[in-house]
């Protein structure tokens, strides 16, 4: 099923789709049951984004904006930021410090957003 | 000396270490006692703050040497005695504050004062007081000072004598002292540090007698007594800090604490009036007044040298104003809490507190304007801060911290504790286990240690790295194949051989040699793509590709290895370059094109190009790759599975149906045909790290540890191994492996993760 974006982090929430199907997926649906949103600029954080909802309490990535109310966090990102943080080349804490990774709502949630809970692309 | 064996080690004190670098309390005492040995003589006004520090010190001493019997006091009293905020909290105004009982205090403390070892004293007064000119015999029971003798020394004993009065309970007669030379500041200090003498010293008498005794002390030596004409000086922060900190080691009920605001409030402003500490304290040192005089005393603490031991006490202020500051976080609103986290942050990778070692040190004091600044910005100077509080009313704000207290009782000792050994590192724990109250849990709490640790490592590690983000080739050093004959031919032999780091090197020597050899950089771009460093890779096969603009290798190997990350517009112009170049299948592929290219489009050409020569695994190949990069994962798999059918000994195709399968999270299948790639080359890291990927993403972490270490044995300069090894050592709780990770050490690793 091919997705018309432009972005690499698309990529990564697509095989975040299909891995929250497997049972690794709903080991990690049951370890954090929340939902975050993130928010992906191609460029400059804000500018074009594209919105992906991380539901893990349902399990299951969507396109757009949360509609079940509130994400429990809400993270922005650039593109080349958010492929760095999810594969594990860049510390989240270490993003938010240098202001790569921007996040609203619930601290205790947004400590939970740790890079092993994207599973990571495998290399041709 | 006894007082510093009372510091460095005495009996009942578990003072840690004795020297002054980790026990910043002995390293006070030894700056207060020791700087006698300084040739320089000291100004009779720094004497007469050492001597109240002394006093301090001593006094506190005993006290605390009384109280640890008894049980009432709880845990922080011992714990507060070690810790470096001592010279504080360790001020004779606590205890008299808790313990406002009518009675003479005061005569008891002095009594105590005495039954200590008076001999150690005197030897502490005198080693003060330049021992090989003045020998000063202290006198206890004197009240009358000398008035002869050289001003120091009649400062002291003018000095000392007021103490001595307050034993007897009897008034202090002033008596007129010839000119001391005390200038302005001077004068301030000592009537500042009187007035908090006195008070101390006749807690329990009215506050008229401490205001009678101190106006005695200060007309004799001609000081007006105004307390508000007071500007920014130590002696008043340190008053402030004293009461604030008085309020952080309050254990006892409502009655000390009422006391101790009523004796506050009367001292500013003489009654009861809950905005007048507020107002008074604005008046006097403008709206930002506290932050400006902390700044103040940052850089008059500074400019006295001689108080060598007062650098302990300001970082000890800016520690506690920082713990003041973080306190505050805990009452009020998440909005706040998240502010002083952001600040903290900031703090961090400002470089105010740096990291050595795994342990993060603050560095001293460096920016106290910063902090300043930082504070005002943050709670819109002092009011806005002394608002909030007010705003509970005096009793309230007391009430606040001694319920802050019970919810968060092993605080302060924690607190202290740490901070006597200097050890911030748990500090940095504990804050982070404080601020948001519990939303940073342990993992976290240490993550974020290792986080300030990475990050430093990063700053050397990023202009290596950068080099090679675009296209750049970065030649490895200490190449032993310069110079040999023939590289290429060498470089061809250890790579069929499986050794791949070799091969890279020989082949670096090769195109160090001839720029233009095609080949050369085409099999170093190989070599560099199967030892799982597709930066590399890149940059060689872009030199490469210069050369020989036409190589279909070249091109393939190109678009497989930005499609691996992720560059969807580079990697489809290559592929259908492939497509453009090639002899039979040009036809198909439009030039023109080539600018505005569309998958679905390039896919159509693919596949017609599959039509019209079925047997041309190639074709199946870059197809397989260009739904990779469409993520149609089923038809890839499809592709490549007819490749294989072709090509059943290509490795590279048995890795590339793995990937396609994992990515798609059929990661059991990916493993089998990772496992045939292996079998067909037992060096191929990336298909040794392919395997990491695969058990980590089922959630087999322990498994993936060991493939990981496998790949980085082979390789260890595979940067994206190390990093998913660290993930998963994480997410396995192997914790204690992680420094042998993060320092790179892979003989501990394979020790410890065999396969």
């Amino acid at each position: 099923m091919a997705s018309s974006s432009e972005l690499k982090s698309a990529a990564l929430m697509d095989q975040m789709k299909l891995h929250l199907a497997s049972d690794a997926g709903k080991d990690l649906v049951k370890k954090i049951g929340l939902v975050y949103q993130i928010n992906i600029a191609p460029k400059k954080i804000s500018f074009n984004e594209e919105i992906y909802v991380v539901d893990l309490k349902k399990g299951e990535v969507t396109k757009g904006p949360y509609e079940g109310g509130k994400p429990d966090a809400t993270f922005s990102f650039t593109d080349q930021d958010f492929f760095k943080v999810a594969t594990g080349k860049m510390n989240p804490q270490i993003a938010f410090m240098r202001g790569a990774m921007k996040v609203k709502g619930s601290l205790s949630a947004a400590q939970k957003f740790t890079p092993d809970i994207f599973p990571k692309p495998s290399k041709m | 000396m006894a007082m510093r064996e009372l510091v460095t080690g005495g009996a009942a004190c578990a003072v840690p270490g004795s020297s002054s670098s980790s026990n910043p309390f002995g390293a006070l005492a030894n700056a207060l006692i020791g700087s006698s040995s300084k040739t320089q003589v000291p100004h009779p006004i720094h004497t007469y703050a050492r001597i109240i520090d002394c006093y301090f010190l001593y006094s506190a001493v005993q006290e605390r040497l009384k109280e640890i019997p008894t049980a009432t006091h709880t845990t922080s009293g011992s714990n507060v005695y070690t810790g470096i905020g001592e010279p504080f909290t360790a001020l004779p105004g606590s205890e008299f504050d808790h313990q406002l009982q009518p009675g003479g205090q005061g005569s008891e403390f002095l009594r105590g004062f005495r039954s200590a070892d008076q001999n150690g004293f005197a030897d502490a007064w005198d080693e003060i007081h330049n021992p090989p000119v003045h020998r000063f015999p202290l006198e206890h029971n004197q009240l009358q000072p000398e008035v002869d003798g050289p001003p120091q020394r009649m400062l002291s004993s003018f000095l000392h004598s007021f103490v001595n009065s307050s034993h007897g309970g009897l008034p202090f007669h002033p008596s007129p002292l010839p000119v001391l030379g005390l200038s302005e500041g001077d004068k301030k200090c000592i009537r500042d540090r009187s007035s908090i003498m006195a008070r101390h010293f006749f807690a329990d008498k009215s506050e008229d007698f401490v205001n009678a005794q101190v106006n005695a002390l200060l007309s004799s030596l001609d000081i007006d007594n105004d307390i508000r004409a007071a500007g920014p000086l130590p002696g008043r922060f340190r008053e402030l800090e004293e009461y604030w900190n008085d309020s952080q080691v309050m254990k006892p009920g409502p009655h000390a604490a009422d006391g101790w605001i009523s004796e506050f409030a009367q001292h500013r402003v003489g009654h009861v009036d809950p905005n007048a500490w507020a107002h008074s304290f604005e008046q006097q040192h403008g709206a930002n007044g506290w932050a400006s005089e902390f700044e103040h005393e940052q850089s008059q603490i500074t400019t006295i040298d001689q108080m060598r031991g007062a650098n302990i006490p300001s970082l000890a202020a800016m520690e506690q104003t920082r713990m003041l500051a973080h306190t505050l976080a805990q009452n009020n609103d998440p909005k706040f809490q998240n502010s002083k986290f952001l600040q903290f942050m900031s703090k961090m990778s400002r470089g105010e507190i740096t990291i050595e070692d795994n342990q993060v040190k603050p560095s001293a004091y460096s920016a106290p304007g910063d902090w300043a600044s930082e504070y005002q910005r943050q709670y819109n100077g002092g009011q806005s801060w002394a608002d909030q509080f007010l705003s509970h009313g005096p009793h309230g704000w007391v009430n606040e911290f001694s319920t802050e207290q019970e919810r968060h009782g092993s605080v302060d000792d924690q607190w202290v504790s740490e901070f006597s050994k200097l050890h911030v590192n748990d500090w940095v724990d504990e804050f982070g286990r404080q601020v948001g109250e519990g939303a940073l849990g342990e993992d976290s709490a240490d993550n974020w240690a290792n986080a300030y640790d990475e990050y430093l490592n990063e700053q050397t590690t990023v202009k290596q790295r950068s080099e090679t983000s675009r296209g750049v080739y970065v030649f490895s050093d200490l190449n032993p194949y310069v110079g040999h004959p023939n590289p290429l031919k060498e470089g061809q032999e250890l790579f069929r051989k499986g050794l791949l780091s070799e091969a890279v090197l020989a082949l670096e020597a090769e195109v160090l040699k001839n720029p233009d050899n095609a080949e050369g950089w085409r099999l170093l771009g190989i070599a560099h793509a199967e030892n799982d460093d597709d930066q590399q890779a890149i940059a060689s096969m872009m030199r490469a590709q210069e050369v020989d603009p036409t190589n279909l290798e070249v091109l393939l190997a190109l678009g497989v290895s930005h499609t691996n990350e992720l560059e969807q517009a580079a990697a489809l112009r290559y592929l259908y370059s492939w497509l453009q170049y090639h002899p039979k299948y040009s036809t198909i592929a439009p030039p023109e094109l080539a600018d505005s290219l569309y998958f679905a489009d390039v896919a159509r050409f693919f596949n017609d190009a599959a039509i019209m020569s079925p047997e041309d695994a190639d074709v199946h190949i870059v197809l397989g790759v260009l739904y990779n990069l469409s993520r149609e994962y089923d038809k890839a798999i499809e592709s490549f599975k007819t490749a294989l059918k072709l090509k059943p000994r290509d490795y590279s195709l048995w890795n590339k149906l793995g990937a396609t399968q994992a990515n798609s999270v059929q990661s059991a299948d990916a493993i089998s045909a990772y496992q045939q790639a292996l079998d067909l080359k037992p060096n191929y890291v990336r298909a040794w790290a392919n395997m990491g990927i695969s058990y980590a993403n089922q959630g087999m972490y322990e498994e993936s540890i060991r493939y990981y270490v496998r790949a980085l044995a082979m390789n260890p300069k595979a940067d994206n191994a190390w990093q998913y090894l660290r993930i998963s050592l994480s997410c396995a709780s192997r914790n204690d492996m992680m420094d042998a990770c993060d320092s790179r050490n892979l003989d501990v690793l394979q020790k410890e993760f065999p396969l």
